[in-house]
């Protein structure tokens, strides 16, 4: 391949109904552009790695300090919703990463199809996540109403109000809730994300744009959809199966 | 296409394609139907190790079932196994620097108690070692 280096590169579709990339002009050679684009994914994966982390890190000191709290809050969430979600999510992974396969090898209909999938899985997920936080909600597990203050006579933060008394003599019970919200809300924060970059994936994929010679955009939406599928791999038996 | 499809081969992950647009790693559809197989397998071994009482080694068994599940995810998946070695370093230092918070935060928690019998032999505190600034404004 050779080109001048005052002209931008521009890689070649590989057939009808495709587009032609033309490489950013600050890339010499379109391998330069892969690799640059994708280090720097990797480095805001790590990242996120590190925010999930902040999280985890409190999630297992504060389980070491109140044992019988976690394992009381878990037994309030249904494992068996927080199971199905994992399936999907799974499934989700397992289509994304069929995506991904399907642009590299310039299979426009099935690149579509599968991105379609991933995001029916982001539908469902979410869906049954509301159905949970409803759940919550009409038990009074929800953190965010009214002012908060610290209640000396029963140990609780004010605004943690357990309606069906189910938490009830176990201390700091808005604990595990505020940690179960704050870590699934931010990971369902993801999964919208997610859900709304694979669109615009598809949208892409539909004109062409993505092929055996140029397929870095669907490479890397697919590596943040796992890594919405890594952190609720952890979630799912920290949260709903405490021991 | 047929060029693309050398699946198997580690060796194509640092090399290029036949037409030079970059490096390819096509994993096989096989392969990835089998990852999802044994990631929903040890999905239902999660659950069914968590009805299971081991006591305090629960936690750490689902954990550790969680970290075979995500490290086939990040290494299959996420096409990581057949990444190149800067790609490798970045994403995978991210655990080591986890590890640096969750060890130093754990360990910190698990050793605090037998700090105490020390600290109440202590001497009350003098203000003015605390405050020097202050007894300096005050001369």
């Amino acid at each position: 391949m050779s080109h001048d280096h005052g002209h931008s590169v521009v890689v070649p579709a590989p057939g009808p109904g495709f587009l032609p990339h033309t490489v950013a002009h600050h890339f010499d050679t379109p391998t330069q552009e892969f690799q640059s684009a994708k280090l720097g994914f990797w480095l805001f994966l790590a990242t996120e790695i590190l925010l999930f982390g902040g999280m985890f890190a409190a999630y297992f000191f504060f389980h070491q300090a109140y044992p019988e709290t976690f394992h009381q809050g878990g037994k309030q969430l249904s494992w068996e919703l927080g199971a199905i979600n994992t399936t999907v999510l799974l499934l989700s992974s397992w289509t994304m990463a069929m995506g991904v396969r399907c642009a590299q090898t310039s299979q426009k209909n099935k690149l579509l199809v599968y991105c379609g999938l991933t995001v029916l899985g982001a539908v469902i997920f979410m869906v049954i996540k509301t159905i949970e936080y409803m759940a919550k909600y009409e038990h009074g597990f929800l953190p965010v109403f009214g002012g908060m203050g610290y209640d000396e006579a029963t140990g609780q933060l004010a605004w943690y109000k357990d309606y069906h008394g189910v938490m009830e003599g176990v201390p700091f019970g808005n604990l595990f809730f505020s940690i179960y919200f704050t870590m699934t809300a931010i990971h369902g924060l993801h999964v919208i994300i997610g859900a709304g970059l694979i669109l615009w994936i598809m949208k892409g994929a539909a004109k062409g744009r993505f092929h055996a010679h140029y397929y870095l955009p669907v490479d890397l939406v697919g590596l943040y959809w796992h890594l919405v599928d890594l952190i609720w791999i952890f979630l799912f038996p920290l949260l709903y199966l405490v021991p | 296409m047929s060029a693309h499809n050398h699946a198997h081969d580690a060796s194509s992950a640092h090399g290029h394609d036949a037409h030079g647009y970059g490096p390819h790693h096509v994993t096989s559809s096989k392969v990835f139907f089998n990852v999802l197989l044994t990631l929903l397998f040890l999905t239902i071994i999660t659950v069914a190790a968590s009805r299971v009482d081991f006591g305090a080694a629960n936690l750490l068994i689902a954990m550790l079932i969680a970290s075979v599940k995500a490290s086939l995810v990040i290494a299959i998946f996420m096409h990581v196994k057949w990444d190149t070695a800067i790609n490798k370093v970045f994403f995978l230092s991210s655990f080591l620097f986890l590890s640096l918070l969750m060890i130093f935060t754990l360990s910190d928690q698990a050793t605090r108690g037998r700090a105490n019998p020390i600290n109440k032999m202590k001497a009350p505190v003098d203000w003015q070692f605390v405050q020097p600034k202050a007894q300096h404004t005050n001369h």
